[in-house]
């Protein structure tokens, strides 16, 4: 796609370079970066392979970017498509600008390692075992703070309802279902296993046991980006980061109270 | 229990979510245990100002935040990579979850149940309370840009 600048025609290059900032601009914008580091990435990756000024524009949804270079200005426009997060395709595309920013790599250097970039991923049931953990970690957090106790079966339910959920939740990301409702059917999953518990009398904290199982589905990473994007002056974008953000929780929500019904367990208030 | 156990409890407990969700993150591998550090840092770290010492909870939020940011712009220097790869993560066990979903499930039982003043005080309780510390917790991370890294990249 982009070529070998031709030292002889600076429009090639120049437009070279802007595909280049768009590209990796688009690829930190999918991949959940904070607005403030896809701008200064894309900006210093554009000076860096010698362009005289790079401005960007960023939309929940798309971006606006222009290069400058003598007096000539070039502008795209790119959608955004949500990847899910991935710090791995972050790192390595920071890394790549920092390459060229040392004057190690070129524009074709900059496009052949972007090229070799594939978004790493850890294996599922590795994530969902980890999760579960996390989440029994949670529950025995939440009672130390509040000098309580809870017996081993609390935090085996929170465990299999959270890593049952994390696996069906990765299942159906894999199926590109939307994320609003794959959520929604996961904490639905994940409150049915920890209400058996609650029904069957299983565990003795129920309340620990059902709250505990369906943090895997707060938006941590939503909400600090937001809050983060605010704080740098990114209202627009920190907005509709929150307000997804609120919307997976609702959604979560609805999934929780479905299963509180369908299993009559109201343990939560 | 001993306090010292308990805090300790509370490190090597806190290090689980950061490394879980750090997966989740899709952090490289070599960071995970920066992630894992850090985590317990800083829930070990909050929970010795809120519920050892006398600090709310907001404001120890805040300083915890504020400290694992200071510690992973260290990290992130050494290692080329933006601070944020390692320190959302270990934010994540301070995320306040319970909060959050409390709330909206109590605005969720007030469309049920009709209006209880109990149900509403529930309800702006709980979220305000995530609200603010989940903005402690952007606020702490965004610190050392705004009061050192103020015209720099930190990478």
């Amino acid at each position: 796609m982009v070529t070998t600048p031709d030292i002889n025609c600076p429009e090639t290059h120049q437009r070279d370079v802007t595909n280049l900032c768009a590209r990796v601009g688009g690829m930190l914008l999918q991949h959940s970066a904070e607005c403030a580091l896809v701008e200064s990435i894309t900006r210093r990756l554009g000076l860096a392979l010698g362009m005289d000024g790079v401005e960007m524009a960023l939309m929940a949804n798309g971006f606006t970017l222009s290069t400058f270079r003598r007096g000539r200005c070039d502008t795209t426009v790119r959608r955004n498509q949500d990847r899910g997060i991935n710090m791995h395709v972050v790192t390595e595309v920071q890394r790549t600008m920092l390459l060229a920013e040392e004057g190690k790599l070129d524009a074709a250097g900059v496009s052949a390692r972007l090229d070799a970039i594939t978004p790493f991923r850890y294996p599922r049931w590795l994530v969902s075992v980890m999760v579960g953990l996390s989440c029994a970690a949670f529950a025995r957090l939440g009672l130390l703070a509040r000098d309580a106790e809870a017996d081993a079966a609390t935090y085996l339910i929170t465990f299999l309802a959270s890593a049952v959920a994390m696996q069906v939740r990765q299942y159906l990301a894999s199926l590109h279902f939307n994320p609003l409702v794959n959520f929604a059917a996961a904490a639905f999953i994940a409150t049915s296993i920890a209400a058996q518990g609650v029904i069957h009398g299983w565990v003795d904290s129920p309340k620990v046991a059902m709250s505990a199982c369906v943090l895997l589905f707060v938006p941590g990473f939503p909400l600090i980006n937001a809050m983060s994007d605010m704080v740098k002056g990114y209202i627009n974008t920190g907005i509709s980061r929150g307000v997804m953000a609120v919307l997976l929780l609702l959604a979560c929500c609805t999934g929780i109270v479905l299963a509180m019904t369908v299993w009559d367990a109201w343990t939560w208030l | 229990m001993n306090t010292f156990l308990l805090l300790l409890q509370d490190f090597g407990l806190a290090a689980i979510p950061a490394v879980g969700f750090a997966m989740i993150f899709n952090v490289p591998k070599t960071a995970l245990k920066y992630c894992a550090l850090a985590g317990a840092i800083g829930h070990s770290l909050r929970f010795s100002l809120y519920k050892i010492g006398p600090v709310p909870i907001e404001w120890a939020t805040l300083i915890a935040a504020a400290v694992v940011s200071m510690i992973g712009v260290y990290w992130a220097q050494k290692w080329r990579a933006h601070p944020k790869v390692f320190t959302v993560a270990a934010m994540i066990p301070m995320i306040p979850g319970v909060y959050a979903f409390t709330a909206l499930l109590a605005l969720v039982e007030i469309e049920r149940k009709g209006f209880t003043p109990e149900l509403l005080r529930t309800a702006v309780d709980n979220g305000l309370r995530a609200f603010f510390i989940i903005s402690a917790l952007a606020v702490g991370l965004a610190l050392p840009g705004l009061l050192i890294y103020r015209r720099r990249p930190v990478v």
